[in-house]
């Protein structure tokens, strides 16, 4: 008895397991890329000088950047790595397979 | 008296004689007052005939005066954020973090915003060393942005907020079953320091349209520009509801001056009349040409005593 209920346990683990990384991981990584995505818009908005876009406040900006200097060497690599959009979004969902 | 006196005007017309003049009377009146130049060109030492500088300098009982430096606080400002920056991220995120500085720093605008923190700073603290302030202001079109600033970056820093909010919310979700991003994510110092600069911008823009507490005088020459420049900044000051005051008008000509500046006389005659059309809301003062430039005490105090309807 206690046998059956061990191996049931472990299967029912392997289980769970498998639907976390089959659905849900995947659909929160979909929600995580889209709350960078959004961030990496408020960066540009923040930031945009530092690319050479004029920022009416730039100024009042700069009190942010001990905030958010950790954000921003990533956040400067992606924007320059970032060869084609529409490829990025459709692989976000799941439309280049 | 209203706690904030701003002076303003068309650039030669004499403004800071008459913010000068205004807040000797508010002093011998026994109010602890504060005549600040926010004009780059500062010209408040000439009129005082004293050195007055980046610091509060005692003018004489109950009067002090102040002309904001716009470069010494940009560097105040950086310098304070450069030593925050140092003991949080490494040195090479610090050297990026410096050329972002300097960028910052040469950006037009930014000795704009400056000087506008400083004279935030300076609304803040009325009622502990001084109870008034007397703004001599630059020309009409660099204070009138400084004067509209608020209203415009306020709504900017907002949609800022809102989108950090909305990414954040985003992350929320996502790290519904994730223990350590949930842990990060518990606050925002970006959110923070974005709602504490609108607050800042909010408390300005209150401040600058309460008519209890601010009133804006123009300062003008019986001329045809001078009218006509002050009629379109008595309009946008309007637009953001900064209340209007009185007219200063200054350099009007004294009867028997002899024949060629009874003639100009003739012309200044017709333009008074359309001061006083334009601009029947508010007092309107006359202050006479003078012989001699105003400058020292003396002729200060003269003025002054011409300046009872607005001052």
């Amino acid at each position: 008895m206690e046998k059956i209920k061990n191996t049931l346990k472990k299967w029912w683990r392997l289980f769970a397991l498998f639907h976390q990384g089959a659905f849900l991981d995947r659909r929160m990584a979909v929600v995580r890329k889209e709350a960078f995505d959004i961030n990496d818009n408020l960066m540009l908005l923040l930031f945009g000088d530092f690319i050479g876009i004029p920022n009416p406040m730039s100024y009042y900006m700069l009190e942010l950047l001990p905030l958010m200097a950790d954000e921003l060497v990533p956040w400067e690599r992606r924007i320059q790595n970032r060869k084609f959009i529409l490829a990025e979004k459709a692989a976000q969902y799941d439309f280049d397979t | 008296m209203k706690r904030f006196t701003f002076f303003g005007g068309k650039g030669g017309t004499g403004k800071t004689s008459c913010a000068a003049s205004c807040s000797l009377s508010m002093a011998a009146r026994g109010v602890r007052t504060l005549v600040v130049s926010t004009d780059p060109a500062h010209s408040l030492s000439d009129a005082f005939n004293t050195p007055i500088g980046n610091r509060m300098v005692l003018l004489e009982r109950n009067l002090w005066g102040l002309e904001i430096d716009a470069e010494a606080e940009a560097k105040k400002y950086t310098d304070s954020i450069m030593e925050k920056m140092l003991h949080l991220v490494s040195a090479t995120i610090v050297d990026e973090i410096r050329r972002q500085i300097e960028i910052a720093y040469m950006s037009p605008g930014s000795e704009e915003a400056a000087v506008f923190d400083k004279f935030i700073e300076l609304m803040e603290s009325a009622g502990k060393d001084y109870d008034a302030i007397v703004f001599d202001t630059a020309p009409t079109g660099h204070t009138l942005r400084l004067l509209t600033l608020p209203g415009i970056l306020g709504v900017w820093i907002e949609h800022l907020i809102e989108k950090r909010q909305k990414a954040r919310k985003l992350m929320e979700v996502a790290a519904r079953y994730d223990r350590e991003l949930a842990e990060q994510l518990k606050e925002d110092p970006v959110i923070e320091a974005l709602s504490a600069r609108r607050d800042k911008f909010e408390l300005a823009r209150k401040i600058l349209t309460d008519s209890e507490t601010t009133v804006f005088h123009f300062v003008l020459n019986p001329e045809k520009l001078s009218i006509l420049e002050t009629d379109r900044a008595v309009g946008m000051l309007g637009k953001y509801g900064i209340p209007v005051g009185g007219m200063v008008v200054n350099k009007v000509i004294p009867k028997g001056a002899g024949p060629f500046l009874d003639k100009k006389r003739l012309s200044q005659e017709k333009y008074l009349c359309e001061i006083r059309e334009r601009f029947a809301s508010g007092p309107v003062v006359e202050l006479p040409m003078l012989e001699d430039d105003v400058q020292g005490m003396e002729q200060l105090r003269i003025i002054s005593g011409l300046m009872g309807a607005v001052c």
